[in-house]
């Protein structure tokens, strides 16, 4: 992003709403951290921030930067997938694409939601981890578009100091690998600069029920109250 | 699998929070399918959500239409949106049961809740995606409270520090509930943040 400084007034409008903290005052006037910020575009979006002078307008960016504008900005669509997000369809659409299927489990862990934003160096290390157990990353999910090698889940070197809202670590796992997965996954988490949202996406058993998870118990992993349920309205189903 | 299924809070803040998503599958049912989207979306519309908006055009709450929303929607278009009223949700459900459009739905919200309106509608839950929690780093997190208010964008728009400001300006009675979540709910560009919820926890809060 960037910030007309000459035309900034110092009325500080700005800083609140800035949600990985990259706004600041430099004098009497604000200024962006270009570390710090992950080109979301919320500064300059028409009717957010409403700054008096409209002095944040969108940069024009090159790689690795435009990274930063792809994980972070809801606005903007991936040149390689074509889908707005920063995820897949994944769940949403479950009830056509037949991606998770019974016996398995659909894995995701938002690096860097909420609040804290996540490096790619983050990233990296739970990519790599899972990768080494042989699990196989969404194939159209965008984070795996940037992996230089898929099977080891190495990110593209020059992506280590990239810093965006959110990445999306997606994969589907058979269920009798569960409890192995989120050991590793929560080994890892210690290792880690950044935090993640981490959920669980399971196809209804026939008899209309939620299959019983018991390996989450094994973790203290209690699941929310409240959840995303695909309610199988989409056509054509997918075939078992 | 994320978006609108972290939101954070009580099960009793929960009631009255539930998030529609409408998602045609690129590859399988997209091609021509922008006619059934626009549908989809007129239905909700009528229903009266409580907010609204889209990747594209950004949210009702900075100004945009629904005309605009509608405009925008094409083949890979979604339609997003939240209500706080369960029986607006299960008239969107009847209608688009009967219209058999054909484009997934998932709705948002207290499973108990949302699996028992499914179950009067006639409708067959397909998947669940659950959330189990953050982890990592959880030092670095604001307080939950603060929390409550910024999971309610799924994209993480909606910063700490513009929540910290205006459940002061609450507090200190320079805004009303209502004015500070309208403007809360402003970077939620998709229009699934609850502004209706957020006044609420914005009043309970400040003791009003």
């Amino acid at each position: 992003m960037h910030i007309n400084r000459e035309a900034c007034i110092g009325c500080e409008t700005c800083l609140a709403w800035c949600p990985v903290q990259a706004i600041h005052m430099r004098g009497d006037r604000a200024d962006i951290d270009r570390d710090l910020c992950t080109e979301c575009g919320n500064c300059a979006r028409e009717g957010v921030v409403q700054c008096p002078v409209d002095c944040f307008s969108v940069d024009k960016l090159q790689w690795p930067r435009t990274v930063r504008r792809f994980f972070s900005d809801p606005m903007a669509t991936h040149e390689e997938t074509g889908i707005p997000g920063r995820g897949t369809e994944e769940s949403k659409t479950n009830d056509v694409t037949g991606r998770i299927g019974r016996g398995e489990v659909g894995l995701a862990l938002e690096m860097g939601r909420p609040h804290v934003a996540a490096r790619g160096r983050d990233i990296d290390i739970m990519t790599r981890a899972l990768a080494s157990r042989g699990v196989r990353f969404e194939q159209d999910n965008p984070l795996t578009y940037l992996m230089v090698d898929r099977k080891r889940g190495a990110l593209d070197p020059q992506l280590m100091d990239v810093r965006v809202i959110s990445a999306i670590i997606e994969f589907v796992i058979p269920r009798k690998r569960l409890a192995e997965v989120l050991r590793l996954i929560l080994q890892k988490a210690d290792e880690i600069d950044t935090v993640f949202s981490l959920d669980l996406a399971v196809r209804f058993n026939e008899d209309g029920c939620l299959p019983r998870l018991a390996q989450l118990q094994e973790f203290d992993l209690q699941p929310y109250p409240n959840a995303k349920i695909n309610l199988g309205l989409g056509r054509p189903l997918a075939k078992e | 699998m994320t978006h609108s299924l972290h939101r954070r809070g009580s099960r009793e803040s929960l009631k009255g929070d539930y998030v529609f998503l409408s998602t045609p599958a690129v590859g399988v049912n997209h091609e021509g399918c922008r006619p059934k989207m626009q549908r989809i979306l007129e239905i909700v519309y009528q229903a009266g959500p409580t907010n609204i908006g889209s990747y594209d055009t950004g949210t009702v709450l900075t100004g945009v239409t629904y005309e605009d929303i509608r405009a925008e929607l094409d083949d890979t278009g979604r339609i997003r949106c939240v209500f706080s009223d369960l029986k607006k949700v299960r008239a969107v459900l009847r209608r688009l049961k009967s219209e058999e459009l054909g484009i997934s739905i998932v709705i948002s919200g207290l499973v108990d809740e949302v699996l028992q309106a499914a179950a009067e509608e006639g409708l067959c839950p397909h998947t669940a995606n659950l959330s189990l929690g953050i982890h990592g780093a959880t030092e670095k997190l604001p307080g939950e409270t603060i929390l409550r208010f910024m999971t309610m964008c799924g994209h993480g728009m909606v910063s700490a520090g513009i929540v910290e400001q205006l459940m002061d300006e609450v507090k200190e009675g320079k805004r009303k509930p209502k004015a500070a979540a309208e403007l809360m709910a402003r970077p939620c560009v998709c229009g699934i943040f609850n502004q209706e919820r957020a006044a609420d926890l914005l009043s309970e809060i400040a003791g009003l």
